[in-house]
């Protein structure tokens, strides 16, 4: 066999496994979309893998019938309100951490790493017992300052990464023309981490957006349920509706998926600067 | 203001909220569950000191040590595929494909996905009436038999583990694809032209590039996967009977029969593992922002 040869047999096996994962990745999801427009009858007396008839009917069952829209709201809420919290206690929280060497920094930098490494399994007992005492369970607002055990942590574990790489000659600049620290923070860090602050945005948003357990544990009622919690009932349910099932889950994922999308190339760069490289 | 106050005391100004909501977030709730797990608290009554009565307990029920075998299983077996799969398919993508950006925004999909959403899924491609698995194996002319896949002892936990592993993946792919990306090409081409096969290459140039992306992700994952609480609930709650039980699922069990203190004993007894686990991370984590 010649080297071209040689390379273009490289190339050939290179894509047919990537064709196979990407067979393997897609189907799940195409048989999500699929389940959704699918007849009831359809589903489990007739199933086949290419539906026989669409129908927008288990969107409507779901959207209608069990007020899935509220769900979608409560979540929205939720996630908003986290992300928005986080970002504005974590940036302060990163930036001296990144730019002042004081003497609890090290402590400090290791307290924020233990807190984002503390997981939730842990936490959910203690937290609704404190989350009871303040009579905050069962509401949304409970939910948020939950939220925040996993948010916080996160996002200045993140942002610090990202504002180490801001050079300190820029603000330093933006001092001597007569900025405050806080307006050096606000005007030059801030703007300059961008992609990093859109990243870590949407990292804390999605992890607001797909918590369960300490939903699970916290809300009991109907009128605060977030969207993962309205599924999860779907299914504990005697019979599985999975038309309406995968309707949420294609109406729970889209913005996400949009989301990444956009966001991609922020994302990666997101995940190696905070996790990897601190 | 930062002029007048100083600066050390303006640098803890802009820490102290956080400092404060992760101590009386986490640092609080943290020690509170340790200290519930020595108590025999139910819903309603404080209950007061026992002992070890909880772990004494805990160590003589099946459902505990089924939890324990459980847990490390799908750890170790998950991140053993996740790795094997992730790096596979970044040492794939980081060849010069034409239309291999596509490839990758298709492989990070599923973490791209909530986890209820994707577990949901696999449940019902699982089903044995009208589950997607059944239909392509029928399809396919492997088997026409209706296969409970998570309802049959044998099957539900490597279904379990397929899901999780589809699922957790692309945080490995992504992490060692941007680790091979900065490799430079010219450390392949002088390895070449030293008479380096392709293995020698992977060795002696690739290996030392990811090694501590790999040590990271390895322990960030098993500490993930280890307090995963969505993927067992949503495929099977633990069942059928107890082949598929974790932790997290057992300390949600405790808590809906009210039984505070076992619950919180049975996410303590994790601790020590852990408790290594994170403290290796952050040893890591730290020698990698010090460089």
């Amino acid at each position: 066999m010649t080297r071209r040869q040689a390379l273009w047999a490289g190339r050939a096996a290179s894509y047919a496994s990537l064709c196979l994962a990407a067979l393997l990745i897609l189907f799940p999801v195409y048989w999500m979309g699929v389940t959704s427009l699918k007849l009831p009858r359809d589903i489990l007396r007739t199933p086949s893998l290419w539906p026989h008839a669409f129908t927008l009917n288990n969107y409507r069952i779901l959207l209608e019938d069990r007020g899935f829209l509220l769900n979608i709201r409560n979540s929205l809420m939720v996630a908003g309100a986290v992300t928005l919290i986080a970002m504005t206690i974590s940036s302060l929280a990163a930036y001296s951490l990144a730019r002042f060497r004081t003497r609890f920094r090290g402590a400090i930098g290791r307290l924020i790493l233990f807190a984002y490494l503390t997981p939730t399994s842990l936490l959910f007992i203690p937290l609704s017992i404190v989350m009871a005492q303040l009579r905050l369970s069962n509401s949304l607002v409970g939910l948020v300052l939950v939220y925040l055990t996993f948010a916080l942590p996160l996002a200045t574990w993140l942002l610090q990464g990202y504002f180490r790489g801001v050079p300190r000659e820029l603000e330093e600049q933006g001092m001597i023309d007569g900025l405050s620290r806080l307006g050096a923070l606000v005007r030059i860090v801030l703007p300059l981490s961008a992609p990093g602050l859109a990243a870590v945005a949407i990292f804390t948003f999605t992890g607001a957006w797909n918590e369960l357990l300490l939903a699970l544990v916290l809300i009991s009622s109907p009128g605060a349920r977030t969207a993962p919690l309205a599924l999860n009932d779907l299914i504990t349910s005697d019979t599985l509706p999975w038309g309406p099932l995968m309707a949420g889950a294609v109406l729970s994922s889209l913005p996400l998926i949009v989301l990444y999308f956009i966001a991609q190339r922020f994302m990666v760069q997101g995940l190696t600067a905070g996790s990897v490289k601190g | 203001m930062a002029r007048h106050l100083g600066q050390g005391a303006f640098a803890y100004l802009l820490v102290l909220p956080a400092v404060l909501l992760v101590l009386g977030l986490i640092g609080y709730p943290f020690l509170y569950a340790v200290l519930i797990s020595f108590t025999n608290r139910v819903v309603g009554n404080a209950g007061h000191f026992v002992g070890l009565a909880n772990f004494r307990y805990l160590a003589n029920s099946p459902d505990f040590w089924a939890a324990a075998r459980n847990t490390v299983t799908i750890v170790v077996v998950s991140d053993a595929l996740k790795l094997a799969i992730g790096l596979s398919l970044a040492l794939l993508v980081n060849q010069r494909l034409p239309g291999r950006g596509i490839f990758r925004a298709i492989l990070m999909l599923p973490w791209a996905m909530p986890a209820f959403v994707v577990f949901l899924i696999w449940r019902v491609v699982y089903a044995p009436i009208g589950g997607a698995l059944n239909l392509v194996l029928g399809a396919a002319g492997i088997t026409t038999e209706m296969i409970d896949w998570l309802g049959e002892r044998p099957t539900a936990m490597p279904a379990v583990i397929l899901a999780t592993v589809w699922r957790g993946f692309p945080f490995w792919f992504v992490s060692i694809l941007a680790a091979l990306q900065t490799i430079p090409a010219e450390q392949y081409e002088a390895a070449r032209v030293d008479g380096a096969n392709a293995w020698q290459r992977f060795r002696a140039v690739t290996l030392p590039a990811i090694r501590q992306v790999v040590v990271i992700t390895v322990l960030l994952s098993s500490i993930w996967t280890a307090n995963a609480f969505e993927n067992v609930w949503l495929l099977t709650q633990g069942g059928p009977s107890d082949s598929t039980i974790v932790f997290p699922v057992l300390a949600y069990f405790g808590m809906q029969t009210m039984q505070l203190g076992q619950a919180a004993a049975v996410s303590v007894a994790m601790l020590p593992v852990l408790a290594i686990m994170v403290f290796a991370t952050t040893a890591v984590a730290q020698q990698g922002s010090d460089e």
